[in-house]
């Protein structure tokens, strides 16, 4: 241990303070300045600041999953350039999946910041956005490559700027490999925007307080995240649970993938073990460890300590097991384009849990089903890529509802995409876009409902959707239904073409279009036991429908609005 | 005929109703509070308003700003609300964007709040419009009747109309408008092109729902505060404070009552940007402290930042409002220990029970304690001495809560208090200057607001500002910036088209329209024609870019001069420009009816040699520029003599609010009552 004397508790709140705003201060030069809406509208982005040794200091997102896999890429990013050779003002860009935790769109650029006469980095700042071409096989999402190198234009920690210098040459490689280098090098002057107020604003830290006192600081707000973290696992019971659920296919063959988890409690320790799955597959589903360790850190933090902004502290009661070529530890060359498959599993830590723990919700909907359209735009012949996220039920929860058609769990400051906005970057036209009745697991709590979007297209363009769970249902807990219809995407729906869609692409020609669905959430408790008034007010607002009203929550409502109970019902409560 | 010489301007907020008379003959102001009354609000207002003195039958302009609006939304105390939207699409409002409040991202059981609006009470109607304004299927006009027979059956009583794409094409919601308001006169009705003409439906729906929410119960208060007004013999101008600064008409304020949700936080800047007049000075920050939270504005050359972003409680609001950052930091925040780390908030101690001083109940202490215990406040002079506080309970809670636990002395303890409400203060203040690429360290720093005044001192040390500018009745400011305020009117429309010449000259065409659009509603409010004038603005950004800067069209402006001004200012909020085509957003018009003002004057009186007139005593108190205890001469602001300086350390008392001075600092009073530090 060092000799340093201990700063006071007062100090290192002030100096947690500074911190966590130059991450807010970076977050929003990056929002303010990107040129891609999946940054500045969808949100699809993380940004983290680390200590010299690579800790999370403060964090702000964006996604969720993209700051845990930031906390793996830094260390593999200046293990592969070698710390002896970052210098002030580099700026490193890495997307090689099975060390950013990410597929190759979603590149990190870090850049080391280093104090006054420092040798080696103090610190480095890390932006890692979603970019929307790097030259994949297909324009926008690849959906069935099955090799990395189908994947996009590969950048194996490269330096971009030199010591304050941007490289021409690189920025050349970057520009002919894109279809949308407009867009890339303008999100890329975004996030270099974004380093350089982060580096201001550490250097001012540095000078307020001294080095010396800053690293102090940084390791008490390290070691009170830890103490934190580890009294909210003491406070679990021990014990030790497994969990599967379904993905759908690998996107090539049509297999259903089989993902596990186990999980283990003992005293402060939290171990995750995905060794159980599938071993990898041929298709783009496969998850880069980096990716794994974040989905399994963002369950841990909302199960542990969901207020207080992350630092590295706060995950140190968490292990993450998985032998390498498992699914959930791809290796090269696997392909990993579509790694959205960590949706699906995202939930499996709580299905585990819910075995020997109160406080768990049901499954959400559990998938992403969102779609994107690419193509060239009729009004002036340029390239579009438009996506949308699209809302899912949330599970009911021991105490309440499952909200309804909210965003995925692990992207939760996420937006879905405006209609107005789709329809004007694209050629495509919404017919409907509504909740769908019924679509709530039945429960004491219900699930929430899902939605239902129907789009037809007015000039001819490209569809992908990105199904990855239709085969089988989110799942329900203490008695809750499953909910009964779940995620599906009907491309040319009413025609003899109709097709029941997973994750693939379509050409769409006018006049054509979808009918997507998204799933709702598991229910939580028997449905006889939900409050009859409930039911009453689910009937009137047509969250449930009058057949489901007296079938599944034994409540009969008369069109008057009155409401009394079933035999069923009333048997329940007779027992 | 009556002589009118008081303007009178009235701010309600959620203790106390501050009102404050101006009598332009004798130049007098008079400054009077009286408790807000939450269940007939304008009973509070009337009793602060009587408290003045001043004569109603005497006063020119009567001012008004009020959170009725706001608290509705909060409470969820509006009326009940539907919404008639396209067929296909009537959960727009209640699918949302999908996301959660930055502060629940790890909330996995997220509830979401109680909705505006019940989905029974939101109906499709068939009609649509394509993103060029083109009508793909007519509207049709007996299902909207329909609709409205529907709603009202259930018991609605005040509609949203928002159909996608309105912002292209008008046609069909002012048809819905017109429809329901002649078959139903009974039902409010909002529709969402009277509020915002830009796209994301979402938005502009739920800016629709909340003027929807909001309008019968505000216009139900204004009628009846202006009746009694009226009662009691006033006869002038009865003007409402807007969200985004400046004032209206009442009768406007009735058409739009959203508008007024944020009318008082805009007095302050309000009130800011005319002390910046007044003084010469053109970039300044304002700093509003009250008792749970702390709100701080930008002002560059003159003009703070508008958005279109408002909130509340996530519910977005896409009405001109200053770009106010918010934290919950303030009198009464909460300082705790949190294994080892002292914490401030955010929970607040609120007016009840109050700090711990306040001898109410509550043991956890505040910063207000903490101020006490720094020997900022005295036991006895506070609320001009209405209040006393209990020293020795504060002092004890911050020594067993924090000292203790901190290991070290209560005045330690108490000085870190607000060191760590300080750090988080810098950080909200350069969050909203850096985003737009500004130095803070080139603004003056307007406090008020009941503590604004005391931490501002402080924050101007820690941020290197060259200046805190204490303004006169700073607890009561608000109300001061609405006795500035102009009549104002907005109006924009999205256009979406890429800038050249032929574009720009088109833009002429709707800048001119939209000119007379807000020309016919400042006519509409009694505004001479010499005394209105019209500001033409242009939102640009890049092409593929989302954010937009505002960029002033002058006359003389052609496609190059205006696509210089967006990337210099481009470049000076962002660092960068780019070699890309600009496109053109929104088209916008600030239509202002210049108001005649008071000018405050503290008359010629020479200046004195020295303040020992002003000293009134002397205590203990915490110098933060030697970190230690030491004798604080006090002054009483109203006996200060202009243009002589005080050096710190030093207390200036007045009834409501102190200003600290630390020992590297100098004060001086300037000649229109403002207090200077430096």
């Amino acid at each position: 241990m060092s000799a340093r004397p201990k700063l006071d508790g007062a100090t290192v709140e002030v100096i947690r303070h500074y911190l966590n705003s130059t991450a807010e201060q970076m977050r929003r030069t990056l929002v303010r300045t990107a040129f891609n809406p999946v940054i500045y509208e969808v949100l699809d982005f993380g940004i983290s600041v680390y200590d010299r040794h690579r800790r999370l200091i403060s964090e702000s997102s964006g996604i969720l999953s993209f700051l845990g896999a930031n906390d793996f890429a830094i260390h593999k990013g200046v293990e592969k350039v070698g710390i002896e050779n970052l210098h002030p003002g580099d700026v490193v860009i890495i997307n090689v999946p099975y060390w950013s935790g990410a597929h190759a769109a979603d590149a990190m650029l870090f850049t080391p910041v280093f104090g006054e006469g420092s040798d080696l980095p103090d610190a480095y700042l890390a932006v890692r956005a979603h970019w929307m071409d790097l030259g994949a096989k297909d324009p926008g999402y690849v959906l069935d490559s099955t090799s990395v190198h189908q994947e996009g234009l590969i950048l194996p920690a490269v330096k971009l700027i030199k010591r304050g210098v941007v490289d021409p040459q690189i920025m050349a490689i970057l520009r002919y490999n894109s279809r949308m280098p407009e867009t890339i090098i303008g999100d890329f002057n975004a996030q270099i925007s974004a380093m350089r107020v982060g580096e201001r604003r550490l250097r001012q830290i540095w000078d307020k307080f001294g080095l010396a006192d800053v690293d102090a600081a940084i390791d008490m707000i390290i070691s009170h995240g830890a103490e934190t973290a580890r009294e909210a696992v003491r406070a679990m019971p021990d014990g030790q649970w497994s969990a599967h659920d379904w993905l759908d296919d690998d996107g090539v063959s049509h297999d259903l993938i089989r993902m596990a988890v186990t999980v283990t409690i003992e005293g402060d320790k939290f171990t995750v073990d995905y060794g159980d799955s599938d071993p990898g597959v041929p298709g783009p589903v496969n998850i880069p460890f980096g990716s794994t360790l974040s989905q399994a850190k963002n369950v841990f933090k909302s199960l542990t300590t969901p207020e207080t902004p992350a630092n590295h502290g706060h995950y140190q009661p968490l292990e993450v097991i998985c032998p390498p070529g498992n699914l959930f530890h791809a290796v090269y060359p696997a392909a990993t384009y579509t790694l959205w498959s960590t949706m699906v599993s995202f939930e499996l830590i709580n299905k585990a849990l819910a075995q020997g723990m109160d406080h768990i919700a049901a499954s959400s909907g559990s998938d992403e089903p969102g779609f994107m359209a690419v193509g060239t735009h009729p009004d002036n012949g340029e390239m579009y890529s438009v996506s949308n996220n699209e809302g899912i039920g949330w599970g009911g929860t021991p105490e309440h509802d499952g909200s309804n058609a909210l965003q995925h769990l692990s992207t939760t400051a996420v937006r879905n995409t405006s209609m107005e906005v789709l329809e004007h970057k694209s050629p495509i036209f919404h017919e409907r876009l509504e909740l769908r009745r019924d679509s709530g697991g039945a429960g004491k709590w219900r699930g929430g409902l899902g939605v239902c979007r129907e789009v037809t297209w007015v000039a001819v363009g490209e569809l992908l959707s990105m199904k990855k769970k239709t085969k089988t249902r989110p799942w329900a807990l203490r008695g809750g239904h499953e909910p009964e219809t779940t995620n599906t995407m009907i491309v040319w729906p009413d025609t003899d073409r109709a097709h029941r869609a997973r994750m693939e692409r379509f050409t769409m020609q006018p006049g054509e279009g979808f009918r997507n669905f998204s799933a709702g959430g598991g229910g939580w408790g028997d449905p006889l036991d939900r409050p009859i008034e409930l039911v009453r007010e689910d009937v009137l607002d047509e969250y449930v429908s009058v057949e489901k009203a007296e079938e599944v929550y034994g409540v009969r409502v008369e069109p008057d609005g009155t409401a009394t109970p079933t035999a069923a019902r009333l048997e329940r409560q007779a027992s | 005929m009556t002589e009118r010489k008081y303007r009178l301007a009235v701010d309600i907020g959620g203790t106390f109703v501050d009102a404050i008379s101006y009598n332009e003959q004798s130049g007098e102001i008079t400054v009077r509070k009286a408790p807000t009354t939450p269940a007939a609000p304008a009973d509070g207002v009337i009793t602060a308003t009587q408290a003045t003195e001043a004569s109603l039958e005497e006063a020119s302009v009567y001012t008004h700003g009020t959170t009725l609006g706001l608290n509705a939304i909060l409470e969820r105390k509006g009326a009940v609300t539907g919404i008639i939207t396209n067929a296909g699409f009537r959960d727009i409002f209640e699918i949302a964007r999908g996301d959660l409040p930055s502060g629940s991202k790890y909330d996995f059981q997220y509830r979401r709040p109680e909705l505006l609006v019940k989905r029974r009470h939101t109906v499709g109607v068939p009609g649509r419009i394509d993103h060029r304004g083109k009508v793909v299927t007519d509207l049709d006009r007996q299902a909207v009747v329909e609709a409205g027979r529907l709603l009202s059956d259930r018991g609605v009583e005040s509609v949203a109309v928002c159909f996608l794409h309105s912002y292209a094409n008008t046609e069909h919601e002012e048809a819905a408008k017109s429809l329901l308001t002649s078959a139903f006169p009974d039902l409010s009705v909002s529709v969402s092109i009277d509020l915002v003409r830009e796209y994301h439906e979402y938005e502009r729906t739920s800016t629709a729902v909340a003027d929807a929410y909001i309008r019968p119960i505000l216009g139900k208060y204004l009628t009846d505060l202006e009746e009694r007004l009226r009662a009691r013999g006033f006869d002038g101008s009865f003007l409402i404070m807007r969200s985004a600064g400046g004032a209206m008409t009442s009768e406007i304020a009735r058409v739009s009552p959203l508008l007024t949700v944020f009318s008082g936080p805009a007095g302050g800047i309000a009130g800011t940007i005319s002390l910046g007049e007044s003084t010469g000075r053109s970039s300044l920050i304002s700093f509003d402290v009250g008792g749970t939270s702390l709100d701080a504005c930008v002002i560059v050359d003159g003009a703070p930042t508008e958005v279109y972003e408002a909130e509340i409680e996530a519910l977005p609001i896409r009405i001109p409002v200053f770009d106010i950052r918010t934290i919950g930091a303030g009198g009464g925040s909460i300082a705790w220990m949190d294994k080892g780390l002292l914490r401030v908030g955010p929970h607040s101690a609120g007016a009840v029970p109050g700090p711990i001083c306040y001898g109410r109940g509550n043991t956890e202490p505040t910063v207000t304690d903490a101020a006490l215990c720094l020997g900022y406040l005295a036991a006895d002079e506070f609320l001009g001495g209405e209040m006393s506080l209990d020293r020795e309970a504060a002092v004890r809670g911050v020594t067993e809560k924090l000292a203790e636990p901190l290991g070290m002395s209560t005045e330690r303890a108490a000085a870190s208090v607000f060191d760590v409400l300080l750090a988080r203060t810098v950080g909200a203040i350069r969050e909203i200057t850096v985003e737009r690429g500004l130095d803070p360290r080139e603004f003056s720093l307007v406090a008020f607001g009941g503590a604004g005044p005391m931490l501002a001192p402080l924050l101007a040390r820690e941020m290197e500002l060259p200046e805190v500018v204490v303004p006169a009745a700073p607890a009561v400011f608000s109300a001061w910036g609405m006795l500035m305020s102009d009549l104002e009117y907005d109006v924009g429309q999205t256009v979406l088209t890429m800038l050249d010449d032929a574009t720009l000259a088109q833009m002429q065409g709707v800048l001119a329209q939209l000119e007379s659009e807000a020309d016919g509603v400042l006519a509409a409010q009694s505004v001479p024609p010499e005394n209105r004038v019209f500001m033409r603005h242009l939102d640009l950004r890049y092409n593929g870019q989302e954010h937009t800067l505002s960029v002033e069209l002058e006359e003389a402006d052609d496609q190059e001069s205006v696509a210089a001004k967006f990337h210099q200012q481009h470049l000076e909020r962002y660092g960068h420009k780019l070699n890309e085509e600009v496109q053109i957003l929104t088209a916008r018009v600030r239509g202002v009816g210049l108001l005649d003002k008071p000018s405050r004057h503290l008359g010629d009186q020479s200046s004195g040699i020295d303040q020992t007139a002003s000293r009134v005593g002397e205590r203990h108190a915490f110098d933060f520029a030697t970190r230690e205890r030491r004798v604080f001469p006090i002054y009483e602001r109203s006996l200060l003599q202009p243009e002589v300086e005080i050096e710190g350390p030093a207390i200036i008392r007045e009834p409501t609010s102190v200003t600290i001075v630390h020992s590297d600092q100098i004060a001086v009073p300037d000649r229109l009552g403002n207090l200077v530090v430096r």
